[in-house]
């Protein structure tokens, strides 16, 4: 071997129209190491990522790459040279078709060929032996629209891993795993790396960069901040490398002061509308009061989604159980009819239901809320302007000013947009299904903040969260479901993440 | 000074697709003035190029609105023609009956019945493709053959006139130079008072105004522009009376589209129809709204269709919904949804009156006309994609 480093990163500055997103940058990656990336939002991980794989080709940058000893310059950008250069990528949004199969999605664009065609045979059977040997619990034939969240990422993973790659990039890639899958992802990473494949980890949860993680770098606004082995540094340090300053506590203090019930679910049960014989929500009943938060704990899979949905009145058919509103019945239809009631939902996936992601930042934070600006059917533009910029603010969104797609902004940026909405939009319940997902950790504290205040002001919230420490501390009562049913609601005292495991896979 | 360089490089790189556009039709009226040896810039092309674009123009505006939000109207060219032959028939068979020589209260009449018209027949077209979500290709296809049956029907394969005085002024009419000019001043004085309006809510919001300077440049330019169309056409006849009725039911249309929520929510419904409902917006009733905005554009056109050609006939209208579509989108409005402007559209056909005027001039065969116009429609697209991906 003729070089420690496999991937030599010599000053690379990235720039977008009115942004600078990597700023000088120089990182060397060591030959079958587990190099852990972390920053702030927008702080130009995934547009490195994106270099290294050409989606950016060479000559779109200033600096140099090298790897295995020759200057990377992928100027493809059909993607395909960095994957026959052993870089493999799993982007932070998922890529796959949902109508086409598992198979079809790993093999999409290098099926393997007989004279005439499709070899499908050897596709479906390659495909089911990367799943096996992986110990993914996933059928190559299965539609992908027809998974969950979960396996939808680990199928993107098997398609990264069925590249042979000597270099894999994860780009959040637990961000929609349970705490299961992500103990399987890392146990496949650990066996990667004893088979010498060098594996570059972005995350923004610090614990995992403890966990699998050798080096760690720091980005900060497009800059290298610092580069050390994990064994040096505490997630202290980390956090106040990648924010410039000290956070002290995680979740801030609220003065919540719950009152009289708002909500109440007795024994909802329902159907998936489209398929009547799928049973989806078995049983959930529960209640919510005034200023409060309550949250929603379970495994993926486990109905939380479902159940949030079909209060919203856009997903399941109800078919036994009944829902109260201030003591009376109600029986929601849509989301305009939901909304019209005083029921928001933040939705959980932001690219499909969140955003329109041609429109600016602007826009989209107004969507919700233009009854507020608009007078004699028209919009005041000013206060448009002033109350989205107050929002934005507030929230930190990174980009060089309103009016920007939001396909331009970083998957982080874009769910702070999804969330400015909704905190704006004021209604009476709000339900979160897993608000700060891919968010970093002080943009977390600045929502968190929102969120108490919106509770003190008696804004009952709901919210579903994969992390358990974020339910625990945010929540007044935590309920857990587990296979589409309710199974109880825990009191602050009992908040405890192991009693909260054991309540959401037991049965 | 170099505050307002910088802002005109920003609105250069945001509009670079409007000013493209705007260039090639520039390049046009220069190609073909050479061509023609400045026939083709005479105060009577000009006029006559822009009294024909009319008819079209009412169905690009409203098919912008429809495109943007992801739909598609393939009846309004013969939703027009429909309009047209109605109105004739009223104008020549029916009013003779009932109020007789009563010419101003006829023509009112001709031309709610015509808007009315156009206007219910997308009501229905609307509901069936918003409440019951039937495809709005299949609707309005099926829409075009039944209004082409009706047209039949209702000209038995005659022709219709439509040429009464009062009622063809419609199409037909100028502005005589004087009262054109104080049209223009009465818009100029528009334009200037709502600039300082809106100055004046922005400082009131505590917003730092534009400079000044730009904006005084934006409207000496914009008042050039419409001094000299002025004195243009009033070197030939004077304004013409459906040119005008179209740049007022424009910028009534634009303003729709990008100052009240009806416009905003049909673009958002466009972007991303998944995350409009979820945020509140009423789908189907916002949609609805929009194809009833292109009935209204409908019945307009078709009464200026029948007062233009002084005549309702069997082949009123054909092929117009597609002169509309391809306006549309040389004006930049995409065919997935969600991206379109009302002035892009405007000048879209103005592009494609310009060519077909010129073409004609040049004595070019009607068989080329149609060759070179289909070539220069997915040239002048292929240039915006290119445009748009190497900006
Ligand atoms: N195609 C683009 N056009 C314009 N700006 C872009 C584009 N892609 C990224 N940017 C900008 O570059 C910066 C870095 O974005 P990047 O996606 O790399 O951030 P990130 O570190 O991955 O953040 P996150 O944690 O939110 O995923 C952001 O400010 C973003 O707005
Ligand atoms: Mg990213």
């Amino acid at each position: 071997m003729s070089n420690d480093f496999i991937l030599d990163i010599r000053n690379v500055t990235k720039r977008f129209p009115g942004v600078v997103a990597l700023d000088d940058v120089s990182i060397k990656i060591k030959r079958g190491e587990i190099h852990g990336i972390c920053g702030e939002n927008g702080a130009g991980k995934s547009t490195l990522m994106m270099i290294l794989k050409g989606v950016h080709p060479w000559g779109s940058y200033e600096g140099q790459i090298f790897y295995d000893d020759h200057e990377l310059k992928l100027e493809d950008r059909s993607i395909r040279q960095a994957s026959e250069e052993g870089i493999a990528i799993v982007y932070q949004e998922l890529t796959l078709v949902p109508n086409m199969t598992v198979g079809e999605n790993v093999f999409l664009g290098r099926e393997p060929r007989t004279k005439t065609g499709i070899n499908w045979n050897k596709l479906y059977s390659d495909t089911q032996k990367i799943l096996d040997k992986y110990h993914l619990d996933i059928d190559a034939n299965a539609l992908v629209k027809n998974l969950g969240v979960g396996k939808m990422q680990m199928t993107e993973i098997a398609k990264a891993l069925s590249e042979n790659a000597k270099i894999l990039i994860l780009d959040e890639p637990t961000s929609a795993l349970s705490e299961e899958e992500i103990v399987h992802l890392m146990e496949i990473l650990k066996t990667l790396k004893s088979h010498g494949v060098t594996c570059i980890y972005i995350t923004h949860k610090l614990s995992e960069l403890f966990r699998i993680t050798d080096t760690v770098t720091v980005l900060r606004d497009g800059r290298v901040i610092t580069t050390q082995p994990i064994d040096k540094l505490t997630e202290d340090a980390l956090i106040s490398h990648m924010v410039g300053r000290k956070i002290k506590e995680r979740f801030p203090k609220g003065n919540r002061k719950p009152g009289k019930e708002i909500l109440r679910v007795e024994d909802l049960r329902a159907v998936d509308p489209d398929d009547n014989s799928r049973e989806v929500i078995k049983g959930a009943s529960f209640n919510l009061r005034e200023g409060e938060i309550l949250g929603i704990a379970g495994l993926m899979g486990s109905g939380r989604t479902e159940l949030v949905s079909t209060l919203f009145g856009e997903y399941g058919r109800i078919t036994s159980g009944k829902i109260y509103l201030d003591d009376q019945e109600v029986k929601i239809d849509s989301a305009n009819h939901s909304m019209r009631l005083g029921i928001s939902l933040v939705p959980e996936d932001r690219k499909k239901y969140g955003l329109v992601l041609i429109q600016d930042i602007q826009k989209n934070i107004s969507l919700a809320n233009l009854d507020k600006f608009s007078k004699w059917f028209k919009i005041d533009f000013n206060a448009e302007i002033k109350k989205t910029s107050e929002f934005a603010e507030k929230l930190e969104i990174k980009a060089p000013n309103l009016f920007v797609a939001c396909q331009t902004l970083s998957g982080g940026n874009q769910q702070k947009v999804v969330i400015a909405k909704w905190l704006m939009s004021e209604p009476r319940v709000l339900i979160m299904d897993d608000p700060t997902r891919g968010i970093d950790v002080g943009a977390k504290y600045e929502i968190y903040k929102l969120m108490n205040d919106l509770a003190e002001n008696g804004i009952a919230i709901i919210m579903i969260s994969s992390e358990l420490e974020e339910v625990i501390g945010m929540s007044d009562r935590i309920m857990v479901m587990s296979a589409g049913k309710s199974r109880g609601i825990l009191e602050p005292k009992d908040f405890d993440q192991e009693k909260i495991m054991a309540m959401a896979t037991g049965y | 000074m170099s505050e307002t360089i910088t802002y005109l490089k920003q609105q250069v790189r945001k509009n670079i697709q409007t000013y493209a556009i705007i260039l090639a039709m520039i390049v046009i009226w220069i190609l073909f003035s050479f061509l023609t040896e400045g026939r083709y810039i005479g105060a009577q092309n000009i006029s006559n190029l822009f009294r024909q674009m009319v008819i079209t123009s009412f169905l690009a505006i409203g098919m912008v609105l429809v495109m943007v939000t992801g739909n598609i109207d393939l009846s309004v060219g013969k939703l027009a023609g429909f309009v047209s032959v109605v109105v004739a028939q009223f104008q020549a068979n029916i009013w003779f009956h009932y109020i007789p020589n009563r010419e101003l209260l006829t023509t009112v009449f001709s031309v709610l019945i015509g808007i009315a018209v156009g206007t219910i027949f997308e009501v229905l077209q609307g509901y069936l493709i918003s409440y019951l979500h039937i495809p709005a290709f299949i609707v309005t296809l099926g829409g075009q053959w039944a209004l082409n049956g009706g047209i039949m029907i209702i000209t038995e394969g005659k022709t219709i006139p439509a040429n009464q005085p009062l009622f063809s002024v419609i199409a037909q009419g100028y502005l005589s130079p004087n009262i054109g000019w104080v049209f223009a001043g009465v818009v100029i004085l528009f334009m200037v008072f709502s600039t300082l309006q809106g100055r004046r809510n922005k400082i009131k919001y505590g917003f730092k105004p534009l400079p000044m300077l730009i904006e005084v440049l934006r409207l000496i330019a914009l008042a050039a522009l419409i001094v000299i169309y002025v004195a243009i056409v009033n070197n030939y006849n004077g304004v013409q009376i459906p040119v005008m009725l179209l740049a007022i039911t424009a910028v009534i249309m634009s303003y729709v589209s990008t100052n009240t929520p009806v416009g905003r929510y049909a673009y958002a419904i466009g972007g991303n129809r998944e995350a409009a409902r979820l945020s509140g917006v009423n789908i189907s009733k916002n949609v609805f709204n929009i194809f009833v905005l292109m009935g209204l554009m409908s019945g307009i056109s078709g009464v200026v269709l029948a007062s233009y050609v002084g005549y309702g006939t069997i082949a009123a209208g054909q092929g117009y919904e597609l002169d509309a579509i391809a306006s549309t989108v040389l004006g930049g409005t995409s065919t997935l949804g969600g991206i379109g402007t009302i002035f892009g559209a405007i000048i879209g056909s103005l592009i494609i009156a310009s060519l077909t005027s010129g073409l004609q001039m040049m004595n070019v065969p009607a068989a080329w006309q149609y060759v070179l116009k289909g070539i220069v429609l997915v040239v002048a697209v292929y240039a915006d994609v290119y445009l748009k991906k190497n900006r």
